[in-house]
């Protein structure tokens, strides 16, 4: 099988001067030869195949952000090798560009003083579109989005959301290989995020395009990612499924119950009962955290059936946010 | 990717059309900031007038042929003016990370960076300019000859692409250097001194004007060469050459920081 993006250890190390304080401080930075060496990047490998979803993951400074430049090309790597497209991205900078759709979150694009249609026609025209595939483009937009009400306006004055939705629609425009969004979701309200993630979906789905998505957002990879890639301090953590992530972490899942009377009392006698499980209650609810390698959660409410009278019942999946949060503190050791 | 003449032509034309359009939306600004064209080129204009009230030449140069030197400089810095006007705003979007917008384009990102402002403010400059130019060649009685509109044209162009140079080549310093807005000014400022001939400075400023902050080739040198060919030196016929060579480096020091660049982290 090919790949459309292959990167083998890849590392970025940037050399950062060590600046002193003070006015004599800088006078010595002038001449200093004091470098401390970051590494944003260390030894990182995957491979992406054409009409992936891609969910980059890391903490604050992990080096997601460097990754992504180094893909686009307008990062060299410090060893290791990419190759998008079957082109090393760094070397051919403008050709990789043709094939690729870039949006990094907060910062537009697009012409700033030009109605969002005046933008996508030069798009069209740089990327030399034909007529024909930009009005069938055009169209699917019109089916997923509202544009109509954006396409005449400047995107001078755009709120932040819908110049992020006009900075997606641009980088698809030219139907691109790959998609690279740096926090497309970044200070988007709630509708505005769903938005733009029924809109990447359809677009992936649509044209096959491989989306490369990193985001803090965990309802952007419930939604968008099958397949994470979490990296810390520039190293790689994991690369798989989403779905093995949390099977990995153990199968847990939360049972809560309601019933009458003290819910703390109740829980204590539960624990009692259940030693295997951690046992816990809110105002509402007692949790009942099961691992479901020691007992179905089927078996674990029949079990308290036969003692308690349960009025209401509820199941909750560890969410993705709670195992991402994991990681990020413990990695996967 | 090498794409030819014809289409960086045709996306700079669709980019000024677009760009014209939306300037006119704003009338204000536009009036006013013609306006205040008007004013700088007349305000320089008197001052000059006034300085020959009280002498009646400078450096061995008559009124009339330092009106000419003036206007060939107002002319020659049109083009700087109109096309590569982005590269005052160059130092802030790198520093503040949004220069990384223009690598991701399939084309070049010289081009590409200062296709995105025009300014028309420049166009008035040069009507200015080329007034004045015609008033000086009348008075001076120099002859209209193919030869000397072909001299005028060719040496206006070379005193461009010094200009230009000049200006990239600051401009790009911030690529490297911090605050580097002090030296694209400063360079700016110099750019005034193109304006008289350089027998008025003493050696050590005529050998910085020539060799170090080439702006004796912006005018003086050009000039020479239709208003005193028999009096020639080397250098002025060499200006094109010079100017070539001198807008070539300046565009090979642009890419090169550009191609270095990689944004603020983020
Ligand atoms: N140009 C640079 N010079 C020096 N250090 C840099 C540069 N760019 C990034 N870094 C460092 O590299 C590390 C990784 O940065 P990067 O921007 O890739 O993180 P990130 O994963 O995108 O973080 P975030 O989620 O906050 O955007 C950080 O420690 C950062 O300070
Ligand atoms: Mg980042």
């Amino acid at each position: 099988m090919s790949y459309i993006i292959e990167i083998k250890h890849i590392t970025k190390e940037f050399k950062v001067l060590n600046r002193h304080e003070g006015l004599k401080g800088s006078l010595k930075d002038l001449f200093s030869r004091d470098y401390r060496i970051v590494r944003a990047v260390d030894d990182i490998s995957m491979n992406i195949a054409q009409g992936e979803i891609v969910g980059y993951l890391g903490p604050n400074g992990a080096g997601k952000s460097t990754t992504i430049k180094m893909m686009t090309g307008i990062l060299q790597p410090s060893s290791g090798e990419i190759v998008v497209n079957g082109q090393i991205p760094y070397k051919n900078r403008t050709r990789n560009a043709k094939e690729i759709g870039v949006v990094f979150g907060q910062r537009s694009q697009l012409w700033w003083s030009l109605p969002l249609v005046e933008s996508f026609k030069l798009l069209r025209d740089i990327y030399e579109v034909p007529e024909a595939e930009y009005r069938a483009m055009l169209d699917l937009y019109r089916s997923l989005v509202d544009i109509e009400s954006l396409l005449h306006k400047p995107v001078r004055q755009m709120s932040l959301g819908q110049r992020t939705l006009s900075d997606i629609l641009a980088a698809f425009l030219h139907n691109p290989k790959i998609v690279f969004l740096d926090e497309p979701t970044i200070g988007l309200d709630v509708s505005m995020k769903a938005k733009i993630r029924t809109l990447i979906h359809a677009l992936n789905r649509e044209k096959q395009t491989t989306v490369i998505l990193t985001t803090h957002d965990m309802g952007d990879v419930d939604a968008l990612c099958r397949r994470i890639v979490i990296i810390d301090k520039g190293k790689m953590l994991y690369d798989n499924d989403i779905e093995h992530l949390k099977r990995f972490f153990g199968s847990y899942r939360t049972l809560k119950i309601r019933m009458d009377g003290d819910l703390q009392q109740s829980a204590e006698a539960i624990a009692q009962q259940m030693p295997e499980f951690r046992v816990s209650a809110d105002t509402d609810w007692i949790s009942v955290l099961v691992d479901e390698e020691q007992a179905s959660v089927m078996a674990v409410l029949a079990r308290l059936q036969e003692r308690y009278r349960i009025r209401d019942m509820q199941l909750e999946e560890i969410s993705t946010e709670a195992v991402i949060k994991k990681i990020y503190e413990e990695g996967t050791q | 990717m090498h794409r030819g003449l014809r289409f960086y032509f045709c996306i700079y034309r669709k980019i000024l059309a677009q760009d014209l359009k939306s300037k006119m939306s704003y009338r204000a600004d536009f009036i006013i900031s013609t306006i205040g064209m008007i004013c700088t080129n007349i305000s320089g204009f008197l001052s000059f007038w006034i300085l020959f009230q009280n002498f009646p030449s400078v450096g061995g140069w008559s009124y009339y042929e330092m009106l000419f030197l003036y206007g060939f400089s107002l002319v020659a810095m049109t083009p700087v003016q109109c096309l590569l006007d982005n590269n005052w705003s160059l130092r802030y979007q790198v520093f503040s990370g949004d220069f990384v917008k223009y690598c991701f384009r399939p084309m070049n990102l010289f081009f590409y960076y200062q296709s995105e402002v025009f300014d028309v403010k420049g166009l008035g400059q040069m009507v200015f300019g080329i007034g004045t130019l015609i008033y000086a060649w009348v008075h001076l009685e120099l002859a209209c000859t193919a030869w000397m509109v072909l001299k005028l044209v060719v040496y206006l162009v070379s005193a461009s692409l010094v200009m230009a140079a000049l200006q990239n080549a600051a401009a790009a310093s911030c690529f490297w250097i911090e605050n580097s807005f002090y030296l694209l000014d400063l360079v700016m400022r110099f750019k005034d001194y193109a304006k008289y001939p350089m027998t008025i400075f003493n050696p050590v400023f005529r050998f910085v004007f020539t060799f170090v902050l080439p702006i004796a080739f912006i005018a003086y040198y050009p000039s020479l060469v239709i208003l005193r060919p028999e009096a020639v030196p080397l250098l002025s016929w060499l200006s094109p050459l010079i100017a070539i060579l001198l807008f070539y480096l300046s565009y090979k020091i642009w890419m090169k920081g550009a191609a270095g660049y990689s944004g603020t982290g983020s």
